[in-house]
Formats: C-alpha cells, sequence, structure tokens
C-alpha cells in the first residue's frame, strides 16, 4: 500500500495533469482527440468512439449533483476524524457522463438533492497520519 | 439530465445448451464468523459433502471450476491432494461464485458436450472473517489497490463498496422514488428466511421492519441490514449430463438456460452509464428464451445480494416487473418462502445466511427444487439464480425434470 494512502499519488502519468491542475484552482479533464467527449477515467481507448489519443482541457468546475451518500462510519481508520462526511458523483456540465467523484462540502447533507448545481472549490485534502497534503476538487452547493 | 444509451452493454453469445447438464450433487462447507481455515479447507470439505450427496467418489470427478480470486481456491492439484488422486482433471478457471456461480454449468456442458470432462465441480470459498480478524485481505483490498479508484476515488472517501451501493440506492429512489421501507422490506424477508436456516450465520438474529428503520444509518441511504455480511464458508456442486444423472441417486436438477450479461463501462462504478441498473438486462432475456420459460414461470429466485438494492435492480432487470417498480414490488411479504408470490433468497442470502459470494445461492435453488430446502416452497419446480459482480451478471434457470 502507498505509505501516504489515502491521498493519491500526484505523479502517477494516468492523473497527473488533474492534481496538477488542482494545484492552480483548475478543474482538468481530458477529451478524446478524436469524438471530443470525456474520456473519464483516463484511459485510452475511448470508451465512446475508439479514439487512441486524449487531451486534458481545463473545465468550468460547473456540475450537478448525481448522487451522494452520507458516510457516517470509518471503515478505513484515516477518515474518522471526518465523520459524517459526503461523498459522491458529480456530472459535470460540459459533460454529464463524466462523473468526478469528490467530497460534496459547506452545507447540511439534509439540504442535498440529486440534479441540484454544484462547483469546484479548491482545497487542500489532509489525513492524520500523512504529512503531504494535496490540492483538490471538492464541491459545494451552487447558491 | 445523462440517460444511458441503449449500447450501455451487450450479452455475450452462448450456444443453446438446455438439457445439456445436470447439477447432481450438492455440498455446504459449514459457514461461521472467523474460524481460522483456509479457503482451500473450507472448499475440500463443501467438495467432500457434495460427492457425498451426489454418490460419487473423487475418482468420478473429472474437471474441476473455481476462480482465481479471493485467497487460494481449490485447484485440480489441491483437488488430488486432498482425496489422494493422481488422475487428469480438466481444469478451467471460469468458475467459482459471484457471476460465475450462474455461468459455470455454461462451460461445464460445453465441456462435457465436447468430450473433455464427464464430471465437473464448481467451489468457491471465501475466509474474510478470518483475514479480517487477522487485518489481511476482506473484500475492500481488490478495490484498494485498483489504481483508479486509489487515485480518484478513495481520497475523497469514495470507499468501500457499502458507499458505492449506498450512492446507487440513493440515486434509485431519486429516480423511482424507492424508499427506506421497501429496501428494508429486502433485509426483513432476507433475514426470516435465515431464522428457518439451521446453516445461517444470522439465524437467530430476529429482524422486523421497524427495527430496521429504528437502526442507525451508516452510509445514508444505508444502514447496516442493507450491507451483507463478512463471513467464512463456500459450497460446491457438481455437473454431469442428462443422461448419466438419471444413473445418480438425487433427483435430475437440469439447466434449462444460462445467459451472462456485460457493461461497457467495467468495473467503475461511479461511471457506470446506466447508473441504476445491471448488466442483468443483457443476461436475463437470453437465459429466458434459452430456457423456453418466462419470469412469471419462476417459482423460487437467489440473487447475488451483497446491498439491499442490488436485489431490487437485479429484480427489476431480470423483468421480475417494470424497470423501476421494484420497490413497491418487494414491499411487503412478496419475497417470502411461504406467503409471497416471488419467494426470494430463501436461505437468507448474503445479507443474513452468510457472505460466500453466490455458491451457496445455487446450492439452495437446487435443494428447493428437490423439496429439501429449510424455508421450502411448496411445489417449486423452476428456480434461478441471479449472478453479479458488478460489469458483469448471469442468469441460471434450474428446473426439476
Amino acid at each position: 500500500m502507498h505509505p501516504d494512502f489515502p491521498l493519491p499519488d500526484v505523479d502517477w502519468p494516468p492523473t497527473r495533469e488533474l492534481w496538477a491542475g488542482a494545484a492552480r484552482g483548475a478543474l482538468r479533464i481530458p477529451r478524446c482527440d478524436r469524438c471530443g467527449r470525456g474520456v473519464w477515467y483516463p484511459e485510452p481507448p475511448c470508451r465512446w468512439c475508439g479514439g487512441a489519443t486524449m487531451t486534458w482541457h481545463d473545465v468550468s468546475g460547473r456540475g450537478h449533483l448525481f448522487s451522494w451518500s452520507v458516510v457516517r462510519h470509518a471503515w478505513i481508520p484515516q477518515v474518522a476524524d471526518r465523520l459524517p462526511f459526503v461523498t459522491g458523483l458529480v456530472a459535470l456540465v460540459e459533460d454529464p457522463a463524466v462523473h468526478i467523484v469528490s467530497y460534496i462540502v459547506d452545507c447540511a447533507p439534509e439540504s442535498l438533492r440529486c440534479d441540484q448545481p454544484v462547483h469546484a472549490v479548491f482545497r487542500p485534502l489532509r489525513y492524520p497520519g500523512v504529512e503531504r497534503t494535496v490540492m483538490a476538487p471538492l464541491f459545494t452547493p451552487t447558491r | 439530465m445523462p440517460s444511458a444509451t441503449a449500447d450501455w452493454g451487450f450479452a455475450s453469445a452462448l450456444d443453446d445448451v438446455a438439457g445439456a447438464v445436470a447439477i447432481v450433487g450438492i455440498g455446504d462447507a459449514d459457514y461461521t464468523r472467523a474460524s481460522g481455515r483456509t479457503t482451500t479447507e473450507i472448499a475440500a470439505q463443501a467438495t467432500e459433502r457434495a460427492l457425498a450427496d451426489a454418490g460419487l467418489t473423487a475418482a468420478d470427478v473429472d474437471g474441476i471450476m473455481y476462480v482465481p480470486f479471493s485467497g487460494d481456491q481449490l485447484t485440480a492439484g489441491d483437488f488430488r491432494a486432498h482425496f489422494g488422486t493422481t488422475h487428469a482433471m480438466w481444469e478451467s478457471d471460469r468458475g467459482g461464485g459471484m457471476v460465475w456461480a450462474g455461468s459455470a454449468p455454461y462451460d461445464a456442458a460445453l465441456a462435457i458436450r465436447d468430450g473433455r470432462a464427464t464430471c465437473v465441480l464448481n467451489t468457491f470459498s471465501v475466509a474474510w472473517a478470518t483475514q479480517r480478524a487477522q487485518m489481511v485481505g476482506g473484500p475492500g483490498q481488490v478495490h484498494a489497490e485498483e489504481l483508479f479508484k486509489r487515485n480518484l476515488e478513495i481520497p475523497f472517501g469514495w470507499f468501500p463498496q457499502p458507499v458505492y451501493f449506498a450512492t446507487i440506492a440513493r440515486r434509485h429512489m431519486h429516480e423511482f422514488g424507492t424508499t427506506p421501507e421497501q429496501l428494508g422490506a429486502i433485509a426483513v424477508a432476507c433475514r426470516r428466511h435465515a431464522q428457518h436456516t439451521p446453516s445461517a450465520v444470522m439465524r437467530d438474529r430476529p429482524l422486523t421492519l421497524a427495527d430496521y428503520l429504528a437502526s442507525p444509518l451508516i452510509a445514508d441511504p444505508f444502514r447496516k441490514e442493507d450491507c451483507c455480511l463478512i463471513s467464512d464458508g463456500g459450497a460446491a456442486y457438481l455437473m454431469t449430463s442428462l443422461e448419466r444423472a438419471r444413473d445418480l441417486r438425487q433427483p435430475i436438477i437440469a439447466v434449462l438456460g444460462v445467459g451472462v450479461g456485460n457493461s461497457r463501462t467495467g468495473a467503475y462504478w461511479s461511471q457506470q452509464e446506466a447508473f441504476t441498473s445491471t448488466p442483468q438486462v443483457f443476461a436475463a432475456p437470453g437465459a429466458f428464451a434459452m430456457a423456453g420459460v418466462a419470469p412469471g414461470d419462476v417459482d423460487v429466485l437467489a440473487c447475488y445480494d451483497p446491498f439491499t438494492i442490488v436485489s431490487l435492480m437485479q429484480i427489476e432487470d431480470m423483468g421480475f416487473c417494470p424497470k423501476g417498480e421494484g420497490g413497491p414490488f418487494v414491499a411487503g411479504e412478496r419475497l417470502s418462502f411461504d406467503t409471497g408470490s416471488l419467494p426470494y433468497n430463501t436461505h437468507g442470502g448474503l445479507l443474513s445466511h452468510a457472505y460466500v459470494l453466490g455458491i451457496a445461492h445455487v446450492v439452495e435453488i437446487v435443494r428447493q427444487l428437490r423439496g429439501e430446502a429449510a424455508a421450502q416452497v411448496r411445489g417449486a419446480r423452476i428456480g434461478v439464480y441471479g449472478g453479479y459482480t458488478g460489469p458483469q451478471a448471469s442468469t441460471l434457470i434450474l428446473a426439476r425434470q
């Protein structure tokens, strides 16, 4: 297991661009060079047209809350101090088939509704016992 | 909002194997909490019991199926070492539990038809309770080691499986109006069936709908009772041609139909195009067509049920009710073995019997069709197993001849 678990490896080539973008406050996703659709997870071939290459682009960070769970049990000990938390899937406005998994923050969990507008905010992910932090796109309801 | 394209998955092309093979022996290992046993020991115990049930010896078995997943499964080498034989065996890694508990009879039928084997064993076992007690292994590990999940899901708390499926349940509730009471009806039916089943891990733990609704949310909208057990255990079944089965001691339980469905989006539930569906959409029609029966003909159903919502989705996707109407369909006592119109997971399923990933479901269906189940469905003649892994689903239709 990675020593910084549950933080991501920001140098892993397939997702390195996501973390590089987040470090400067931008949400980035790859699009297929052939059909232009989002390729998520970022792994060719394109699941829509089979295209072999993709290019990363900045997107708006706006999306809709596709679904979520309010987690009240620590299946891994590193999340115990953030219980309860909301984690879920955000459908991007540019390409709703791309579901970004993230924390939904700065909200009352009982106020959330499927498909409500949300937008990205950039915050450092911190976990106990891990010195490093990673700047990451989280999402919050758009008012 | 995004909706699933019609081509989010596909059915595997299968030959017609209706009536080509029968299940002639079944065996359960002991279903327990942490037991200290290895998976190979557990599978060997189930196999001994399946052989005794069929009235066969180890030397009669010339084919063996398992899945190279979750610990050491019973290989041909393990089988020969355990039973002290040296005979040649056809060996396949397309067996085991989950989706393969339903599709193994298809591969066995082809092997028997082609003369590669005459009597095929399928086994699956887990020691996850033991492994969890020792802080190694367990059902989350395979997900934690998958690199896209490691880098794009786990850092955001979307882990492990209860969180994935709670998220699916939330969306199902949004799209179709499914309620906690309806999910609870599935948990209550499975628990009641476990109370009738001496081997069930949860046989002494009654559960009412009020108990369910009063229990704490662990991954809202899920409660603990929406989630499967962690246990040790395993099961086995033996298959041979119908012709040979007629000479054996048990009633003939024939394979009438098999179907396999596949999701194009693979193993990432987060990116599943048809988020509130399973590949049963693609598996079930082929199986029913092969069998020449319809969902309305089914007397007893058992589906791989790691979470209540997976039961609900498969019941819809296999055609037992229209899509989205699973909630009202399962409410009340519809799933009960004695008072319901679709007796479901009559041994208690993964939720209340034991978490052995579907192989015990197939054993239970055989037991029902023989008329020897603990929570027996009166006069059951056609039984169905729905297998599921996420990216794949299988439908296995069995009938008493």
